[in-house]
């Protein structure tokens, strides 16, 4: 085989086992399910075709609408919120936890919980939510302030799963934190020259040199809080009143619990082009915000 | 190593080739796998999917013990599955399902439109009772549009357990505690009694809550002759009068007790039900409605618990002592269509439907059997001293069975659905209406499809 030919062949070797796991797991059954979306599909007998009636249906469906604002409600605060948290917590270690040894075992404890089984926090966090003997609810009875019913009220269960998400901002932290001990000393020397205060110093210098990492982290963000499901299904199971009642709930109860896969195919395809979509829009607003240093 | 390979003249690919051969000939290489270790010589295993696990899995392990020693050509592997309906339904589908299958009720007409189940009448009938063994409403379970899709694999009702010291505290019952509410008039008063609420408006001790736990809010309309499914007609009867008439009942609890309240203490007990911390177990409910096998955990984790059961009560003027009424489940077992051997799997299931074995079944679970006939042993030897309750609610002509439609694990989670609506103050009538039309809606469009299926199918009826 000559040496050109072997060039050409040997890149697609290496990759071919990659590119056979996506054509076969992600490529052949993502192009099924938008057929399913154009079919009555139960699993247990062969699909008939239905043209755009699941879409038809979807559209007249009030529980459709009910989890889309649910899961952008989930999204929106904990995209939001995660972020500021994540930046702040990052920014407090790396100014004021001196020493390797102190910051390194910081950011280790608030690392900790990503590696907590999403299923034993859940559970462990529904104990805590618990109206009579859980943390929280002890906590506010010490301080004199009424129960809170946080999984079993509609006004609170989704405040709820909101909160015992940011138990996961260490993924997020620990990007920050790498992205902060990159930026130039030069720059903040600069603006001390330029007199300016601690907070301009991260407004102006440092949140712009990471805001590559920030956009990184708000589009992981974006995508899998869109796709949220462990939590409102371990911990409450859309309830109550479906008020966490979320997309990608109720496309795994369609398919599998109702036997309706054409149905949930339907909202898989839906939830993707949105995400999409979606995540086009931050990436275009992201051109004026994100600062590349190599960039020209 | 590396050096001593390549001084002995192997190269490191040779040596590299030799140990990948070496590992893929250990890996192909035929050997019996762990789980047909005790699996005697010449056996045909068959792998049986069941939901149970625990002390009701070990019960049916020894039903399945019993069938694997009485002959000598098959042996049945149990294989505990959790949320046995998903994954049966992925793997049946798929072509890859086990030889027998445990499974809900609720799965039959889905099962049996579909062709994914055998019918049992497809089968020798020899030595299996059929229609006449079971409890008509059971068998009812086990039907579909007139043919047998699967066998019974104990069945259950509720009824209201009353916890006797209180009722004695608070007066009721007379001067025999035994006797509990029998209407529901009776039950509110008797609620109403046995309260408690604290000092910061919680309630301490609950009476009686409709929604804990909130495992079967569809059952409240039989309560008042409400109907959920007109079989004749395949129409769905979710704002049936009886219907909005339990909801109505429904929305007066918040109104009594409290909507953060009654929300609050039926949250705080939603992941106890049957350990130690059960409201009704550990005396902080003092009436609950729940199933037959609340009497093994009562028996487990506080057997000096002084309590009765009753059929729960109905609404005023429906109660008629000798014929209570109450909602039929039961647990299944089908053949999977696909399987690999019908005929073995279906001298299991026919073994499984022996009266003993039901009955054996039955006294492990603490439930009544799902038999026409029962043994004066089975009554004798019962754990629980209720369970005629539970029977004589499975063999009321009275009583109902879930509406066998496919539709009705959706169905049943719209009214949920609207049983969250009403707990929250909203109108009954309107969310009962609201889920008739679009439960109607689910109904009509499957037996539009089921009737394309079927002249796709060439046995025509559209």
């Amino acid at each position: 085989m000559s040496t050109a030919r072997r060039r050409a062949i040997v890149p697609w070797l290496w990759v071919a086992p990659w590119l056979l796991g996506f054509v076969l797991f992600m490529l052949i059954p993502s192009m099924m399910s938008l057929y399913y979306s154009f079919t009555d599909y139960s699993l247990l007998e062969p699909p008939v075709g239905i043209g755009l009636a699941n879409f038809a249906e979807l559209w007249r469906d009030p529980l459709f609408w009910k989890v889309i604002r649910n899961t952008l409600a989930y999204a929106s605060v904990s995209v939001l919120v995660g972020t500021v948290l994540a930046l702040l917590v990052a920014v407090l270690l790396e100014s004021h936890v001196k020493g390797r040894g102190a910051g390194g075992v910081a950011r280790a404890i608030i690392f900790l919980p990503t590696l907590v089984p999403l299923v034993a926090a859940a559970l462990a966090w529904a104990f805590m939510y618990n109206p009579e003997a859980g943390l929280f609810n002890r906590v506010l009875g010490v301080m004199g302030l009424p129960r809170i019913n946080w999984l079993g009220d509609a006004r609170w269960a989704m405040p709820s799963l909101i909160i015992m998400g940011f138990w996961n901002i260490g993924t997020a932290m620990v990007v920050y934190s790498a992205a902060l001990r990159d930026v130039p000393r030069s720059l903040y020397e600069a603006a001390d020259l330029d007199g300016v205060s601690r907070l301009g110093r991260l407004w102006h210098v440092s949140i712009p040199a990471i805001s590559p990492a920030i956009l990184f982290n708000v589009m992981i963000s974006i995508i899998w809080s869109l796709q949220v499901f462990g939590a409102p299904q371990i911990m409450t199971e859309g309830g109550p009143d479906h008020s966490t009642y979320v997309y990608q709930l109720y496309i795994y109860e369609s398919a599998f619990r109702y036997g309706r896969m054409g149905y949930a195919s339907a909202m898989a395809w839906i939830q993707l082009l949105a995400t999409l979509g979606i995540a086009g829009l931050t990436l275009a607003l992201s051109r004026r915000l994100v600062y590349y240093r190599g960039a020209v | 190593m590396t050096l001593a390979i390549v001084q002995s003249g192997v190269s490191r690919r040779a040596a590299l080739g030799v140990m990948g051969v070496g590992a893929l000939a250990w890996s192909a290489w035929p050997r019996r796998s762990r789980e047909l270790a005790g699996v005697p010589r010449g056996r045909k295993v068959l792998h049986y999917w069941e939901k149970w696990t625990g002390a009701e899995g070990l019960a049916l392990q020894g039903v399945i013990d019993a069938f694997n020693q009485s002959q000598e050509k098959l042996w049945v592997i149990r294989v505990p599955i959790s949320d046995i309906s998903s994954k049966a339904m992925v793997a049946v589908g798929g072509g890859d399902g086990p030889d027998v299958c445990g499974l809900f009720s609720y799965s039959v007409p889905l099962y049996a439109e579909a062709g994914a189940a055998m019918p049992l009448d497809s089968f020798p009938q020899e030595d299996w009772c059929g229609e006449a063994g079971y409890l008509p409403n059971v068998w009812k379970l086990l039907t579909h549009e007139g043919r047998p899709w699967a066998g019974v694999n104990t069945c259950y009702t509720l009824g209201l357990y009353v916890n006797r010291t209180h009722m004695r505290e608070a007066g009721l019952g007379g001067t025999d505690a035994d006797v509990p509410p029998r209407t529901i008039g009776e039950l509110d008063a008797a609620a109403e009694k046995l309260t408690r609420m604290d000092s910061s408006g919680a309630i301490a001790r609950a009476g009686f809550l409709p929604n804990l736990p909130l495992w079967w809010p569809y059952s409240w309309g039989v309560l008042f002759d409400g109907r959920l499914y007109d079989r004749a007609t395949n129409t769905a009867m979710a704002d049936d009068p009886g219907n909005i008439r339990a909801m109505e009942w429904i929305a007066t609890f918040p109104k009594r007790f409290g909507r953060e309240a009654a929300g609050a203490f039926a949250q705080t007990f939603s992941r106890s039900t049957h350990s130690p911390q059960d409201p009704f177990i550990s005396g902080r409910a003092s009436m609950i409605v729940q199933g037959p096998w609340l009497a093994n955990f009562i028996r487990l984790h506080n057997p000096s618990l002084d309590y009765a059961v009753a059929p729960v009560p109905l609404a005023d003027g429906l109660a008629e002592p000798s014929l209570p009424r109450g909602l039929v489940e039961a647990d299944v077992i089908i053949i999977p269509s696909g399987c690999k051997d019908p005929e073995a799997s279906w001298e299991f299931v026919r073994f499984m439907q022996r009266r003993t074995t039901q009955e054996q079944l039955a006294l492990a679970h603490c439930k009544s059997s799902p038999m026409a006939e029962v043994s004066a042993e089975f009554a004798g030897a019962h754990p629980s001293r209720y369970v005629g309750v539970f029977d004589a609610i499975a063999r009321s002509p009275r009583s109902d069975s879930l509406p066998p439609t496919r539709v009705w694990p959706q169905y049943a989670d719209m009214l949920g659905g609207a049983f969250d609506t009403v707990w929250r103050g909203g109108d009954p009538a309107s969310a009962l209406r609201d889920v008739q039309v679009r439960a109607q809606r689910l109904i009509d469009q499957a037996t539009e499809l089921r009737g394309r299926r079927r002249a796709g199918n060439g046995r025509g009826d559209a």
